[in-house]
């Protein structure tokens, strides 16, 4: 059914034991999340390769294509997707296959036969989906070995080691909130280990913020629902994160140029342009002066609603409008992420992030308290937001006890520090020992082997 | 079911019986509400929401290109064409990549001792204030209003006729 060159020619038993040296640099690093799949060598510091983890169909094909790292160039108009992840499990495990198939044989170029693998994982990943990645890792790919870790514990690893005197590093403790594509967890890890029953768990990640992003541009202005790759753009390009939301609510009523929260994006027209863009980047960080606290109050930023450069602005933007080519967002950019810190205006069950910190951190030890709020480090795409952490620390700070500092750093690359902690763990000396063979699966199943990987 | 609603009507007073259908009418509209939030949270998570029609699962006539370059239909044999209906459906069913929540419900974690961490138990759970601050669903800004229908949100009249509009009861079937 596949082009498999990777499938083992040789019956099961035959080579898995012979192979007299492990070689430490043929691990392969694969953080799969559930929006993007982050691939490469460990031991290397960038992944060789970072695709949308889903089969896509353009309007202008017949058949879903694979991603690679140029199908970003595509006009990806209304294209429809189809993913093998839901609510951050995988569910179709052919599908997986399939995209990995093509990321090892065209992408990365290995061969599994004579390759270890770092695979990533979700907390909690029910059994019989564990049994169904080790069925495609060892049984239809053919790798040599696997170890399978979760993000919290290999973002704590690299922490850690970017900064060896720092509390992370001499604690060997800290608080990791992945904000990724598909839920956000805040993890305690303890020990280089994360602490399974602190953490705590919200049901929303950055695919629910596009989906909620397009549901409210879609019944303003411009029908974007099918558009999930733009809406992405738009999202990354023009969402952040308030530090007031009612006087931005406010700021966002005015009108003109008083309204420091109006941008405009122009959607593809699939002729002069098949990539959306922001019609004016200066006046989309307008909003930046005002959040500034220590700035001077945004009245007096308002002058020059009246500069001719302006109403000639406003008068180019009324002609494009009527082509309906392009949307503008107000209160939008921040309405969005907002939900992360509260859930329940939305309708959801559940409480925000910073609360979600609180019962992660008390659902421990108390003498870890003081050094998890102290050691907080933040991971995932969806902490990109601009004000992310300025406004997690400001609803945290009157949670947490007067006595305990709260300290939040952002990863320096929020999008790959998971891959990173996993190219660093694959290039430690005992890694090989750490994973299960081929032949070691093969003897005594999924089950038995995974429970080596939390001991 | 059925017996319980109808025998205490009996016994009611002319009053009652009057105020009870609108009693009933307002029960089954906070149904409709619960359902049209649960049914626009579900929709967060979905794909290709915009896309009416859900297209057939073709994983299986569907395979590599020699090349490796994407999805081709494999050109099916006259015999596997000729399959019929029913066998097509069966094996559609087996091979339908099945959502979360059924692998969920499946792996029964229920049964797992109380001390054993799981996905369940992750979850965050209700925020410790039930104070909900309320958004127009239309144009984002401070709501006072409540649709009686689906329970979603509006600040004004403008905003109550697009509601109307477009998408009241949208998430209700
Ligand atoms: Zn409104
Ligand atoms: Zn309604």
């Amino acid at each position: 059914m596949y082009t498999n060159n990777n499938k083992p020619h040789t019956p099961f038993h035959s080579t898995a034991t012979i192979c007299p040296f492990s070689d430490m640099s043929n691990v392969v690093v694969l953080d799969n999340g559930g929006g993007f799949i982050k691939a490469g060598h460990g031991g290397e510091r960038e992944p060789s390769t970072v695709i949308p983890n889903c089969l896509y169909r353009p309007l202008s094909s017949k058949k879903f294509l694979h991603p690679s790292p140029t199908s970003a160039a595509d006009d990806l108009t209304s294209a429809a997707i189809r993913r093998p992840i839901d609510r951050g499990y995988l569910i179709n495990p052919d599908l997986q296959r399939d995209i990995w198939n093509h990321l090892f044989s065209s992408l990365l170029r290995i061969s599994p036969s004579n390759s270890s693998l770092l695979l990533t994982e979700p907390l909690f990943t029910l059994p019989s989906i564990q049994r169904a990645t080790d069925e495609i890792v060892f049984e239809d790919l053919g790798f040599k070995s696997l170890f399978v870790a979760d993000s919290p514990k290999l973002v704590h690893l690299y922490e850690a080691s970017r900064r060896p005197y720092g509390l992370v590093a001499k604690a060997q403790c800290s608080l990791v909130v992945d904000c990724g594509f598909s839920f956000t967890h805040a993890a305690p890890v303890f020990q280089n280990f994360t602490l399974n029953y602190g953490v705590k768990r919200i049901d929303l990640g950055g695919k629910a913020l596009t989906n909620y992003l397009k549901e409210l541009v879609s019944y303003r202005s411009v029908n974007v629902m099918d558009e999930s790759f733009i809406m992405d753009d738009v999202k990354e390009k023009l969402c952040f994160v308030s530090l007031d939301v009612s006087r931005d609510l406010q700021v966002a009523r005015r009108r003109g140029r008083d309204n420091l929260l109006r941008c405009t994006y122009v959607l593809p027209d699939g002729v002069t342009h098949t990539k959306g863009f922001v019609k004016d980047p200066d006046e989309a960080k307008r909003y930046l002066t005002m959040m500034n606290r220590n700035a001077q109050p945004y009245s007096d930023l308002n002058q020059g609603s009246d500069r001719p450069d302006y109403a000639e602005k406003l008068e180019e933007r009324k002609k494009v409008d009527l082509t309906k080519t392009e949307f503008d967002l107000t209160n939008e950019r921040f309405l969005v992420p907002e939900m992360i810190f509260h859930p329940a205006d939305l309708g959801m069950n559940e409480a925000g992030l910073a609360e979600c910190i609180v019962r992660a951190v008390n659902s421990c030890h108390p003498l870890l308290h003081p050094v998890l709020f102290e050691s907080i480090i933040l991971t995932g795409g969806s902490t990109l937001f601009p004000r992310f952490a300025e406004r997690l620390e400001m609803e945290l700070r009157p949670l947490v006890p007067d006595n305990y500092q709260v300290k939040i750093t952002t990863q320096e690359d929020p999008i790959l520090g998971v891959w990173r902690g996993g190219s660093l763990l694959a290039s430690s000396p005992d890694f090989e020992a750490m994973c299960i063979t081929k032949s070691e699966y093969e003897e005594m199943g999924s089950a038995r082997c995974r429970k080596r990987f939390f001991h | 079911m059925e017996d319980d609603v109808s025998n205490p009507l009996r016994r009611m007073s002319s009053r009652t019986r009057k105020i009870a259908p609108k009693m009933a009418a307002a029960l089954a509209s906070s149904d409709n509400r619960t359902q049209a939030t649960l049914a626009r949270l579900e929709a967060l998570e979905n794909d290709n929401a915009g896309m009416e029609t859900v297209e057939p699962i073709d994983d299986d006539e569907a395979s590599l290109d020699d090349d490796d370059d994407g999805y081709v239909q494999k050109k099916q044999s006259k015999s596997t064409k000729r399959k019929t209906r029913q066998a097509k459906a069966l094996e559609n069913a087996r091979k339908a990549p099945r959502n979360f929540l059924e692998l969920l419900h499946e792996a029964n974690l229920e049964s797992l001792p109380p001390h054993v961490p799981s996905y369940g138990k992750a979850a965050v759970g209700p925020p410790s204030s039930t104070c909900r601050r309320h958004f127009c669903t239309v144009c984002g800004f401070a709501s006072n209003y409540t649709c009686v229908r689906c329970g979603m949100r509006f600040c004004s009249i403008r905003c109550q006729v697009v509601h109307d509009d477009t998408r009241c009861l949208k998430f209700v079937t």
